[in-house]
Parts: structure tokens; C-alpha cells; sequence
């Protein structure tokens, strides 16, 4: 039952069981008890995850070979059958597990049991109850194997896999129109990085000689491509991250994502969707690696992003918005962490971030629960004797993400932070745009500060405030819905310290585990940048202690001082509007497409299927009724028929 | 005595068969149809169990036997069929049913003008027998 390559195929098929399982009986016997099916098969793939982890490493670490880059040699647990031959060509169903997909397994599944717990508790009473649980296991299906693909045709699918689950639960309540329009927008825009991804494979299917998109075959020495080849196929890689990680250009659909149900957002934001594209990227390290211009331009897009969206969310006002944007921001570090060549700082970030942003969404969705569905931070505020659980575990996740020192974000943010410094410092080809990069880097960790503890102190300080649509008066969640909390406070806070600073195990495991990653270096811990990494981090927190706690009015003064900049940054740069004034005229040439699909392409199809009917037209008198003609046309038939045969 | 040979009977099965045939293609009389399909069935029939003979066993033989008991029992059907069709139309011309044929197509008649019938010739008639009518007498007294 626990052998590694049982649980390689039980770690995607139980919970895709359960997704059919619940599917078909939900509606009608199940019922109010629809989420059993998904929280035991997530928790039974979550054992899996780790059996798989434990099995990984046992296995011998990866020779270095000198200077170059390693090749392919890195064991790892396998096991294909073949989904189609054609030719030479061989698609498999291929599966394994090795250092990056072992980790990737366990934050996902680990995450999305407590996810699933949770909303078995939030979503109690919906009417759509078992088809929420039956799209959870889809997406927890298609993430899984999305992680265990060894090959790029299989990755494709569970990509695509993903992006529908995520429209399916983005517009969940889809009577709501603004649920229905961001669904649409989520799948629009990722679809527009998923053309580029497409293309990516192409290509790579096009530089390989005997044509293969295993990884293996692809990642084995890849020197041996054409440099602008290989800088191109990356570009079109990246471009597919752009999309599903929600970076620049192309990250405006994850903050209206927020119209789904609140663990759907934590689900999307920590485990299942966003770090789909961090994977990728951290997968094709072997390639990325080796074009250096590409490498600066994935971290200039994510630090950019980063500032952007750190920007961005000092000023909303909805709390999960100001989730959603921080999310954002840090896939941004996690995007920078990676142009750095820092994939075991990347992956730590995604791993610790799971860890506090699940935490944050999960406690903002049951605040929403005790304000009667209310988000707006202005409407309620001095919660924190009233929910205390979610209290603490939200500071617990806003230290974490702000980068209070030894929590779990402060060593993750302060490896990458470390990276680009090293980038700068080691004398790299850009090693000025690493500069600015480190420096941007540090000023969004105080920005980052600042905006989340702005939530915090908005959402639970001050006077203690309550709409009306909570009855006036604010309650506990239920223990299904706090214990995950703690559960993942606990993550939150020693997560970070336990598994990376001092004993170096996780980035060992990941290097020294997955092949193409070169070799584990045992990282050092920079004290100078450590301390400055902090004061950023208390700095910013000082700050917004200062405007919403001990002056309440200062906020509003500085807004209407800077009104151009605040006005700027509440309406999110007005990102929307410009793509929408950019996206207007090309619904001329849209027009235009239609009038030649409607019109040449139909109308070559329509006389296409006018042949038939004219051919009919044409033998139709045979069918005369005359009895003896029947019989004439009979024995003509035999006759030739006997001919040929003579013949 | 020599044994008749294998090609004679067949050289008998195949003129039944033609002859059939042609009166299946040539005739329009619904019972003459039918009786030329008959007569192509024991054609094959005449084939078969010469056939059998020729081969020394009797699967042939068996076929006959089946051939003629289906032909029995088609035509049962294919009498009462017939006689519906001609208390319908009061005719046995197969060509008044054309009913069949794809919609929108004029029926096919037969242009050509039938061969004129033959003059109705008065039978040749006896003087009805019985008593002599008077004839007038002689009135010669020689």
C-alpha cells in the first residue's frame, strides 16, 4: 500500500476519486456531508505527499561534475504508462517525484486538508455545498499532478487542469455578475500567458533532436541548444508563469478573484493556482540558468511586481483585496528570489508563504463569517476581543508576512534579499540592475510591513465596531474553522525557523534532490543584512502602529494631502482602465474576424455541405418505385459483381 | 447405363433460372411474377441436390428440403398479399404501385399505346335445336 510508486499514483487519484464521488452523490445522498469525500482524500494524499518525501530522501544525492552543469542524474521515484504512440513520438502518463515535486506535494496537500477542513465549516448551509467540495478535489487533483508531471505535454494538461478549476470556483456563486465577470477575466488572462507557454513547448519540442518533452530528455545537458533558441523558448516559459502567477503584466485577475468563496482565495493564493508558475520556473531552472539576460528579466518583472502591488495595497480598503495584491506582491519576491538563482530561497518563500497567506485568508474569511459577510475594513473595526482565536492567528500570519525577525517570512524574504545582493556584489554581467532590484526589494519589505499590519490594526484595534449585518453583535467561528487556524498559526510562526536558517535542510533537500539544480551550497547567514532587513520590517510596522492606532486621524490627513498619489494608488494605477482603453480598439479587429469567420469561412463550409445534396440530387430518380426497375438494378448488380469476380 | 453427368443437371438448373428470370423482369402480372420467382428458387433447388449427388453427401439435399419449405411458406404470404393488392386496385398490374419512390417524381407510365386488341369474332353459332319451324309446304301436286 505505501510503496513510493503506489502513492506516486494515489497522491492525484484519491482526491480525483473523491471529486466524482461527491459529484455524483453529493446532490442527492450526500448532501450536508459532502465534504467528508474531499477531506479524507486530501488527508489520505497529504500521507502519500510524505511517504513520497520520506522516499525521496533515501535516495543518494547528485554528483557535481566540476564546473558544469550537472546533467540528469539525480534519481527520483517513477512510474508511466503510455497515453498515445505516434510514429517515433512516445506520450506517457509520467509520473515522479523528486526533490521540488516532494515539496511542492506536501505544502499542497498539507495545505488544502486544513482548506478543506476549514470550509466544511464555512460553507455550511450553501446551497451548492457538495459541488463546492467536488470542484476543491478537481483542483486539488489537477495541482497534484501538475507537480507530479514528467513531461510537458502532461504539465500542460494539468495547467490548463488548474486554470479551469479556478474558473469553476472564482465564479461559484455565479447568479453574482461581478463572480461571473472575474471567473471570465481569471480564465481570459491566464489563457493570454498559456499561449505563450504553448509556444514555449513547441519550441522545445523543436530543439530537441529526437523529439521528446520529457524533462529528462529536455533538462539533459542543455548547453547543447542554440543560445537565442534556448532565450526564446524560456521567454515563452516565463510568459506562461506571467499568466497563472499573476505577475505584471498580467497579474489584474487575481485581486478580483476575491468574488469567489474565501477558502477558495486561500486555496487559489497559497497552494493550488498561483505557485503553479513558480513551479515551472523552479522546474526549468537547468534552461533559465543558462541565459543570464532572461534570468534578470523574470527578476525585474517579479521585483516590479512586487512594488506594484506593494503600492497598490497600501491604500484598499477591503480586506481580502489587500490579501489579494500582498499575494501578488510576493510571488513578485518569489519571481525575484528565482532571476537571482536563488531556487532554494524561491521555493522556501513559496513554502513559508502557503504556510501565512493561507493563515491570513482563512482568518480574514472568518472575520467575514462573524461581520456577516462584510469586507470593508472601514465598516468594522476592535475585534480583537470579540475573536480572539482569529486574532492571534492573524497577527501570527501578518508577523510572518511583514518579516518580524525569525518568523517564517523573515528568513524566506531575507534569502532572496540575500540573493540579489550576492548577484550584485559577485561582479555579475548586471550586476547594477541587482542593485536596484535589492534596493527596490527592501523598500517593498517595508511597504509590505506597513499595509499588512494597516489590515491588522484597521481590522482588530480602535474602538470596537460591528454592521448590522452581523446582528450588532460578533461571534467565534465554530472549532472546524479555528483549529486550522492554529494549525497553520503554529506553521506560520516556526515553519521558517525549524526546516532552513541554521541546519540548511530544506534548500539541501531541494538542491541536492532534483536534478539540474547544481549543488547544495550551504548558504551563510548575512547579520548586516538581517538587521537592516528587520528595521525595515519594525519600521513599517511602527508606521502603521502610528497612523491607525495612536493618531487614527493622521490616515486621513496625509490621503488628503497627497491626494493625486492616494487617488493613484486606491484606483490600483488605473491598470484596468488603460488595458480596457487599449482592448477597445481591437474589438474593431475582432469585427472584423467575425465578418470572415461569418462569411468566407462559413460560407466555404455551408458549399461544402451543399455537395452531398447536390450528388443526392442527382441519383434520386433512381428511387422510382417501379418494382421491376428494383429488380432490374438487382440483377445488373449481380452481374458485375460476378464479372469482377471472373475477372 | 451411364450416369447422367453433373453438367446436364446444371445446364436444366440454369435455364429454370434464366427463364424465371426473364419472366420476372418481363412480366407484369403480380401471380406471373410470382410464379417466375418460384421458378428461379427450383432452379437452385435443381443445382443443389445435383450438387449433393455429385459430392455423395447430403447437405445439398438439406438445403432443398429447407428451399422448398420456405418457398411454401412465402407463398402463403405472397398469394394473400397479392389478393389484398387486388381487391385495392381491381387490377393485377404491378405498375399502378408506385408509391414508393422518392417524393417530388412524376410517375412512370407506359407511353407505349398497348397492342390494339384483338376484334371480338363472334363465336360461330348452332341453330338452336328443338322443333321444326313450319316451312311452307310444296304445293306442287305433279
Amino acid at each position: 500500500m505505501f510503496e513510493p510508486a503506489v502513492c506516486l499514483w494515489l497522491v492525484p487519484l484519491l482526491p480525483l476519486a473523491a471529486s466524482v464521488l461527491i459529484a455524483f452523490l453529493g446532490p442527492k445522498i450526500l448532501r450536508q456531508h459532502s465534504h467528508w469525500p474531499c477531506i479524507l482524500a486530501v488527508a489520505a494524499s497529504c500521507a502519500c505527499s510524505i511517504v513520497l518525501f520520506l522516499a525521496v530522501r533515501e535516495l543518494p544525492i547528485s554528483e557535481s561534475h566540476g564546473g558544469e552543469t550537472v546533467a540528469a542524474t539525480t534519481p527520483s521515484i517513477e512510474s508511466h504508462i503510455t497515453w498515445f504512440q505516434a510514429g517515433a513520438v512516445d506520450v506517457k502518463y509520467g509520473l515522479h517525484a523528486d526533490g521540488l515535486t516532494a515539496i511542492m506535494l506536501v505544502t499542497v496537500t498539507f495545505i488544502g486538508t486544513l482548506i478543506a477542513l476549514f470550509a466544511a465549516g464555512y460553507m455550511h448551509g450553501d446551497p451548492g455545498y457538495p459541488r463546492f467540495f467536488a470542484e476543491v478535489s478537481l483542483f486539488i487533483f489537477s495541482m497534484t499532478g501538475l507537480v507530479l508531471a514528467n513531461n510537458f505535454l502532461l504539465l500542460y494538461a494539468f495547467w490548463e487542469g488548474v486554470g479551469l478549476c479556478s474558473y469553476l470556483l472564482i465564479g461559484f456563486w455565479f447568479t453574482k455578475p461581478s463572480a461571473a465577470a472575474a471567473a471570465r477575466k481569471a480564465f481570459l488572462v491566464t489563457r493570454l500567458g498559456d499561449v505563450g507557454f504553448l509556444l514555449g513547448i513547441f519550441l522545445l519540442w523543436h530543439m530537441n533532436s529526437p523529439h521528446s518533452l520529457d524533462f529528462a530528455v529536455v533538462f539533459n545537458h542543455p548547453e547543447r541548444y542554440e543560445h537565442w533558441l534556448l532565450a526564446a523558448a524560456c521567454l515563452l516559459l516565463f510568459s506562461g508563469a506571467v499568466g497563472k502567477s499573476a505577475q505584471f503584466p498580467l497579474y489584474v485577475w487575481l485581486p478580483d478573484a476575491m468574488e469567489g468563496p474565501t477558502p477558495v482565495s486561500a486555496l487559489i493564493h497559497a497552494a493550488t493556482m498561483v505557485t503553479a508558475g513558480v513551479y515551472l520556473v523552479a522546474r526549468c531552472t537547468p534552461l533559465f540558468a543558462l541565459v543570464q539576460g532572461v534570468e534578470v528579466v523574470v527578476a525585474i518583472i517579479g521585483c516590479f511586481t512586487a512594488l506594484l502591488a506593494a503600492l497598490i495595497a497600501l491604500t484598499q480598503n477591503d480586506l481580502k483585496r489587500v490579501l489579494a495584491y500582498s499575494t501578488v506582491s510576493q510571488l513578485g519576491y518569489m519571481f525575484l528570489g528565482l532571476g537571482c538563482g536563488a531556487i532554494a530561497g524561491g521555493v522556501f518563500h513559496l513554502f513559508t508563504h502557503a504556510f501565512f497567506k493561507a493563515l491570513l485568508f482563512l482568518a480574514a474569511g472568518s472575520v467575514m463569517h462573524a461581520m456577516g459577510n462584510i469586507i470593508d475594513m472601514r465598516r468594522f473595526g476592535g475585534l480583537r476581543h470579540a475573536l480572539k482565536i482569529t486574532h492571534a492567528t492573524f497577527l501570527c500570519g501578518a508577523a510572518a508576512l511583514a518579516g518580524v525577525p525569525l518568523l517564517s517570512g523573515f528568513w524566506s524574504k531575507d534569502e532572496i534579499l540575500d540573493a540579489a545582493f550576492e548577484r550584485y556584489s559577485g561582479g555579475h554581467a548586471y550586476s547594477i540592475v541587482y542593485l536596484v532590484l535589492f534596493v527596490t526589494a527592501l523598500a517593498t519589505a517595508g511597504l509590505t510591513a506597513f499595509y499588512t499590519f494597516r489590515a491588522y490594526f484597521m481590522t482588530f484595534w480602535g474602538e470596537e465596531r460591528v454592521p448590522p449585518e452581523a446582528g450588532n453583535h460578533a461571534h467565534e467561528s465554530p472549532p472546524i474553522m479555528t483549529i486550522p487556524l492554529i494549525v497553520l498559526a503554529i506553521g506560520a510562526v516556526a515553519a521558517g525557523i525549524i526546516v532552513e536558517p541554521f541546519t540548511h535542510a530544506f534548500s539541501s533537500y531541494l538542491i541536492g534532490h532534483t536534478s539540474g539544480f547544481g549543488r547544495a551550497e550551504p548558504g551563510t547567514l548575512n547579520p548586516v543584512l538581517m538587521i537592516l532587513s528587520s528595521l525595515v520590517a519594525f519600521g513599517g510596522i511602527g508606521v502603521a502602529w502610528w497612523m491607525y492606532v495612536r493618531e487614527p486621524g493622521t490616515a486621513t490627513r496625509l490621503a488628503n494631502r497627497f491626494r493625486g498619489a492616494y487617488q493613484l494608488s486606491l484606483n490600483k494605477f488605473h491598470v484596468d482602465e488603460i488595458y480596457e482603453a487599449l482592448l477597445i480598439p481591437m474589438a474593431a479587429v475582432t469585427g472584423l474576424c467575425r465578418a470572415f469567420d461569418l462569411y468566407i469561412v462559413d460560407g466555404i463550409v455551408d458549399l461544402i455541405g451543399q455537395v452531398p445534396r447536390l450528388v443526392g440530387a442527382l441519383f434520386r430518380p433512381v428511387q422510382n418505385g417501379l418494382v421491376q426497375f428494383y429488380a432490374l438494378a438487382m440483377i445488373l448488380g449481380l452481374v458485375v459483381f460476378l464479372l469482377a469476380l471472373a475477372r | 447405363m451411364t450416369p447422367v453427368p453433373l453438367l446436364h443437371y446444371l445446364t436444366v438448373g440454369a435455364i429454370l433460372f434464366a427463364l424465371g428470370l426473364i419472366g420476372f423482369l418481363a412480366r407484369r402480372n403480380m401471380i406471373l411474377m410470382f410464379l417466375s420467382a418460384e421458378m428461379m428458387l427450383q432452379g437452385v433447388g435443381v443445382n443443389l441436390v445435383a450438387f449433393a449427388r455429385f459430392r455423395g453427401n447430403l447437405q445439398g439435399q438439406a438445403f432443398t428440403l429447407f428451399i422448398v419449405t420456405v418457398a411454401a411458406c412465402e407463398a402463403a404470404i405472397a398469394l394473400a398479399l397479392i389478393l389484398i393488392l387486388y381487391r385495392t386496385k381491381r387490377s393485377l398490374d404491378v405498375s399502378l404501385w408506385q408509391e414508393l419512390r422518392e417524393p417530388g417524381q412524376d410517375p412512370t407510365v407506359d407511353e407505349e399505346p398497348l397492342p390494339p386488341e384483338p376484334k371480338e369474332v363472334p363465336s360461330p353459332t348452332l341453330t338452336p335445336s328443338g322443333v321444326e319451324p313450319l316451312q311452307p309446304k310444296e304445293t306442287s301436286h305433279v
